[in-house]
């Protein structure tokens, strides 16, 4: 099968209130990428632009096919890609299939969202109608798995927002995450409470911000010494089942075995790892789900330090959303560039010493207790 | 008089007046056995053709939570919810919980359902919407 490399990387500073408009971050992403690759944009052969809300907000359609164009990738395909929270790891699955499958050697992704827009509410990730009507609210439906965790494993509140504490220790670190000065546990106890027991730091804030990847064949990358493998790149969907438990959570776990079995390898064999920690207990879900401990046992690894940057295996050395804000469609790629950048040991102050494997995991959309969609990225270098 | 309100939706309760507790509806595919709630006309299975059913109502917390963000479709601030076991069917449902009762709910708590006017239409028109509350010594 070909391979397929990441050879480039690039992303804006996550922020509130960017200056530019959702096609200006797009443009500076995918330059920032282009450049990073070396590559003349002549030669990429399909795009793939990722991004949530712009449709509903402005009513505008194709917007790929315009940010691209601004950056000189014309006249090949170019696909526009809606999948909530994992939009932008789906423009990556569908450039890695497009590539693997020989319709074009190099690919451009972008993901890319401006959320600083007045009159932007709470966002439900398009549950059913019934349970939104019902009330459910995305806070809600963490701090629903969180007070069942805690039921079943007897972790404290103080525990669980190690995490937020965690994170934002790696930020001050990372020049483009949106929050960098730290907290400690005390601060993100007493911060307003949003959905018991979950307070407003251990909420991923909203952010403006694009993030973009320049994929290419074994044989385009074969000569470039920074090119980043892709191991597997694994895309999947919720099982709706009922009952379903909400502290093991079966899609997040098919997923990241999907990914461990493609690329021939297993959680031991990580070094550093990107989840979706839109809240501080879904880091701890996620840890588990992708098997870097048992069930239950997520809390304990944050506390002994194992997830810290310097432990036995740092999750999210860039602040993770929790830090760097969750610009919706930009996240998957966002996390993409940074295990990229730990690989090639261009992290600067939050490198990850000798990192050679790394795994990046997102979820999104929210439906009858599952999320409609799950990614797990594996790369090596 | 505050039950001649229109449900917030339609097909998901039936009141049964005075004495007899409101139940929750759903639907039950014949060919497979599945349960849904909501009712749904093609079951997500097999495709066979459900039957509406009584869900029943009586459950138990498998979890709960306050919202104290500012609530939507003006439910009360703060506002209640939590997944409830229905122990007629086996299903886990999403549900509003008791405003009166936050800070007295738990896990494995036998609730039961009602219903009042809480929250409205999104257009500020009151609406009837169905709630699990416990029978609290
Ligand atoms: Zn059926």
């Amino acid at each position: 099968m070909t391979e397929v490399h990441v050879i480039g990387v690039g992303m804006t500073p996550f922020q509130r209130a960017a200056r530019e408009d959702l096609a200006g971050l797009a443009r500076e992403a995918a330059l920032l990428a282009l450049r990073d690759a070396g590559l003349p944009p002549a030669e990429v052969g399909g795009g793939f632009f990722a991004n949530v809300l712009g449709p509903q907000l402005t009513g505008e359609m194709t917007a790929g096919q315009f940010v691209m164009a601004t950056v000189g990738v014309r006249r090949v395909p170019i696909v526009n890609v809606e999948n909530a929270c994992t939009s932008g790891s789906t423009a990556l699955w569908l450039a890695v299939n497009g590539i693997r499958s020989g319709e074009f050697d190099v690919a451009l992704v972008i993901g890319a969202e401006k959320m600083s827009v007045p009159g932007l509410g709470l966002l439900h990730g398009g549950s059913a109608e019934i349970e939104t009507q019902l009330g459910l609210v995305m806070p809600a439906s963490f701090a629903l798995r969180a007070i069942r965790y805690q039921h079943e494993f007897g972790a404290t509140e103080r525990q669980l927002a190690e995490v937020a504490v965690k994170n934002r220790r790696h930020a001050a670190h990372n020049p483009l995450a949106q929050f960098r000065d730290p907290v400690t546990l005390e601060q993100v106890l007493a911060s307003p409470l949003i959905a018991d027991p979950i307070t407003r730091l251990q909420c991923c804030p909203m952010a403006d911000g694009a993030a973009a990847a320049v994929l290419a064949s074994g044989r385009v990358a074969r000569s470039r010494q920074r090119a980043v493998r892709v191991d597997a790149a694994v895309l999947c969907t919720g099982s709706y089942e009922n009952p379903a438990d909400l502290v093991r959570w079966e899609t997040d776990r098919r997923g990241c075995q999907m990914a461990y079995e493609r690329a021939g390898i297993g959680p031991q064999d990580l070094d550093v790892v990107e989840c979706h920690d839109a809240f501080t207990i879904a880091e701890i879900l996620h840890t588990e789900s992708m098997g870097l401990c048992g069930p239950g046992e997520g809390v304990r690894l944050v506390e002994e330090g194992a997830t810290a940057l310097g432990g036995r295996i740092p999750v999210n050395v860039s602040g993770g959303l929790l830090s760097r804000g969750h610009p919706l469609a930009a996240t998957g790629c966002a996390q993409l560039v940074e295990i990229v950048q730990q690989l090639r040991g261009e992290a600067g102050a939050r490198q990850v010493e000798g990192a050679r494997v790394g795994l990046a995991e997102c979820m999104g959309g929210d439906q009858s207790a599952d999320a409609k969609s799950c990614t797990a990225i594996v790369v090596s270098r | 008089m505050k039950n001649e309100l229109p449900p917030f939706a339609p097909g998901i309760f039936r009141l049964n007046g005075a004495g007899t507790p409101p139940v929750l509806l759903g639907s039950r595919c014949p060919d497979c056995g599945r349960h849904c709630f909501p009712a749904c006309d093609l079951c997500p299975d097999c495709l066979g053709t459900p039957a509406s059913v009584e869900l029943g109502s009586s459950g138990r917390i498998y979890s709960h939570t306050v919202v104290r963000t500012k609530p939507p479709l003006g439910l009360p601030a703060p506002y209640a919810v939590g997944y409830v076991d229905l122990v007629d069917c086996g299903l886990r449902v999403f549900a509003l919980l008791d405003p009166a009762q936050i800070g007295r709910f738990s896990i494995g708590l036998p609730v039961r359902l009602a219903v009042a006017a809480l929250g409205n239409d999104g257009h500020g028109e009151p609406r009837l919407r169905p709630y699990f509350t416990a029978d609290l010594a």
